[in-house]
């Protein structure tokens, strides 16, 4: 375990260092060390991973247009009655491969299709893999590659300081299923905030932009948890997550959120989006 | 109008363009293209056009040569958007280089066959490679690289990036040479060069079509170089901010002007109606995404359907377009 962590951190600075070179954007694919079976032993031990079975669907673009905003979607399907526990996002090739990990509470809901959806800066072509674990214990993996080559560019801010500007101001929407019965309500927050990565040199000041990132998010309904999610700088500028909950009484959202700096934010629900 | 004459043995890179290339080779086919070129070498495209050495004298001493409706390719070389020059008593000022050392080279080349004033002043007007990799080839005339005050930080930030997807894009024999060349004279407030009986004025942007949008005026001849703050027949591309991008555009259709010269599109054009179709199309999006949006549509959905009534309006709408919509989601979703 020891020696796969090294392994891994010791690829993972290459990768960041071949990133900032650039090298990466220029050698697609192929010369890639393949990453997964490192980061699958550290998340996930020997346990055995379902893969393709039909208990998680993962959407992702067919065309990547924009590597620093690629929409990304977990589906479980309704015929999935399972409690769910975990969901754990991954994209192999990037400097932090391990995208966003869900640890789900009661308010998860169940007895309809549950999603989770949210936009990830892919920083070089790689698989994007998400791996469901129901209440079982059992774990079950999609799969998708992601042929984006964005190199560091799909890192870069379109305007810094506009992206500074009511950083933390925290929205948060709920949606009404189009069925009245549906025990699903799907929820939205949106957290203002740049998430550098560090990994950019500011010309200026001749620093890199200090890493700064939200890592940390709590969604309630009406008191009760429907998940926790760790993130990375791999989810994209002004992180934005879409999520099925459980239909409660008044089905108020709660949210707080704790970036890398240490400083915490919190939503609730202020408007009710479409259907 | 003058067409200065192109002159082959001005460029030592006459089989630049030999024809290897692929059509409409974008950043996300690179590795498609590669397969293609190596499976089929046809010569699939024979060069028309002389690239940058191929200006013309659109008012007096200001020149202009006019980029290809392309993206980025083997078989263009990067010469894809408009790059000009003027001239004044003093020296010359350059506005834009083009998209690679080579042809950086050839636009110096088709300067010193209309005068051999020194090279004062290369402006960039904005961060965008197809407008600044001609930079290096102006070296040797120790020029002031001129720029928005925000320029010089996104190319810092996006020079490793921007340096292998354009190697990668144009191929590393055309693109040999090319480097990213900071500004040595940020412009924060408006300010003049003096070009000698001529002076610029230079108007650094808001946030538009990106964060560090600069407008030159050659007073003289009442000529406003706009970079890429004006897209003709290419589809605009948003890397900035969409909302203002048409508040400065509001702002340049009050201006009175003898011609405009685009970024991407003819040599010059007129206000106000060179900017109409423009902004149709990027109101086009904004109003499509904020209804999108108002009804609780996701990002994928508006990106499915917003501002498709302008598809047959531009080239390389295919290209772009489905990425200006995701950068309009992104920043109108926070209105």
């Amino acid at each position: 375990m020891t020696h796969s962590i090294n392994k891994l951190s010791r690829t993972l600075c290459g990768v960041a260092l071949a990133a900032c070179l650039g090298v990466l954007a220029a050698a697609p694919t192929h010369a890639q060390e393949d990453l997964w079976p490192i980061l699958r032993e550290q998340a996930f031990g020997d346990r055995s991973i379902a893969e393709g079975d039909g208990v998680v669907v993962l959407e992702t673009p067919q065309k990547v247009e924009d590597a620093a905003l690629v929409p990304l979607t977990v589906r479980v399907p309704p015929h999935v009655k399972d409690k769910l526990k975990s969901l754990s996002i991954f994209i192999d090739n990037n400097p932090d491969p391990k995208v966003a990990k869900l640890n789900f509470g009661p308010a998860a809901g169940a007895g309809g299709e549950r999603s989770f959806a949210t936009r990830v800066r892919v920083d070089n072509f790689s698989h994007a893999r998400a791996v469901l674990e129901l209440d079982d214990g059992s774990l079950h993996m999609a799969t998708k590659f992601l042929a984006a080559a964005g190199g560091c560019a799909a890192m870069q801010a379109k305007d810094p300081e506009a992206d500074m500007t009511g950083l933390g101001k925290t929205i948060v929407r709920t949606f009404e299923p189009a069925l009245s019965s549906n025990p699903i309500w799907s929820g939205q927050v949106m957290i203002k905030h740049p998430n550098n990565n560090g990994m950019q040199l500011d010309i200026n000041t001749a620093k890199f932009i200090p890493a700064r990132y939200v890592k940390e998010v709590t969604v309630k309904r009406d008191g009760e948890l429907v998940f926790t999610l760790d993130s990375t700088f791999s989810i994209s500028t002004n992180p934005n997550f879409r999520f099925t909950f459980a239909k409660g009484e008044t089905n108020a959202l709660e949210v707080t959120a704790v970036d890398t700096d240490g400083a915490s934010f919190d939503g609730t629900t202020t408007r009710q989006g479409g259907s | 109008m003058i067409n200065l004459p192109h002159k082959p043995s001005a460029s030592p890179h006459v089989h630049r363009n030999c024809g290897c290339g692929v059509h409409g080779l974008s950043r996300r086919n690179v590795v498609l293209a590669a397969l293609a070129i190596a499976s089929a070498p046809l010569l699939r495209y024979l060069p028309a056009h002389a690239a940058t050495s191929d200006v013309s004298e659109v008012a007096p001493g200001v020149f202009v040569h006019q980029g290809r409706y392309e993206v980025q390719s083997a078989a263009n070389s990067g010469d894809i958007a408009n790059a000009s020059f003027v001239v004044g008593s003093d020296g010359v000022a350059v506005i834009d280089t083009s998209g690679s050392a080579k042809l950086g080279a050839e636009l110096r080349d088709a300067i010193r066959a209309v005068t051999n004033k020194p090279i004062k002043y290369v402006i960039n007007t904005h961060m965008h490679p197809d407008h600044v990799f001609g930079n290096g080839a102006f070296k040797q005339d120790n020029p002031e690289f001129v720029g928005h005050y925000k320029l010089a930080r996104a190319l810092g930030t996006r020079k490793d990036g921007y340096l292998a997807a354009n190697a990668q894009m144009i191929g590393e024999d055309a693109f040999a040479g090319s480097e990213i060349v900071l500004p040595t004279l940020a412009i924060k407030e408006p300010a003049t060069l003096d070009l000698g009986d001529r002076e610029l004025l230079l108007e650094p942007q808001p946030t538009a079509h990106t964060d560090n949008d600069l407008i030159v005026t050659d007073l003289k001849t009442g000529t406003l170089f706009l970079g890429d703050l004006l897209f003709s027949v290419h589809v605009p591309t948003i890397d900035g901010s969409i909302k203002g991008w048409l508040t400065v555009l509001d702002g340049i259709g009050q201006r009175k002007a003898a011609r405009v010269v685009p970024g991407h599109g003819p040599k010059t054009m007129e206000l106000p109606a060179a900017l109409e179709p423009e902004q149709r199309y990027l109101s086009a999006i904004a109003d499509d995404v904020r209804q999108q949006i108002a009804a609780g549509k996701t990002l994928e959905q508006a990106t499915a359907s917003a501002g498709f009534s302008e598809k047959d309006a531009w080239k390389l709408f295919d290209q772009y377009h489905v990425r200006n919509v995701t950068a309009a989601y992104a920043e109108l979703e926070w209105e």
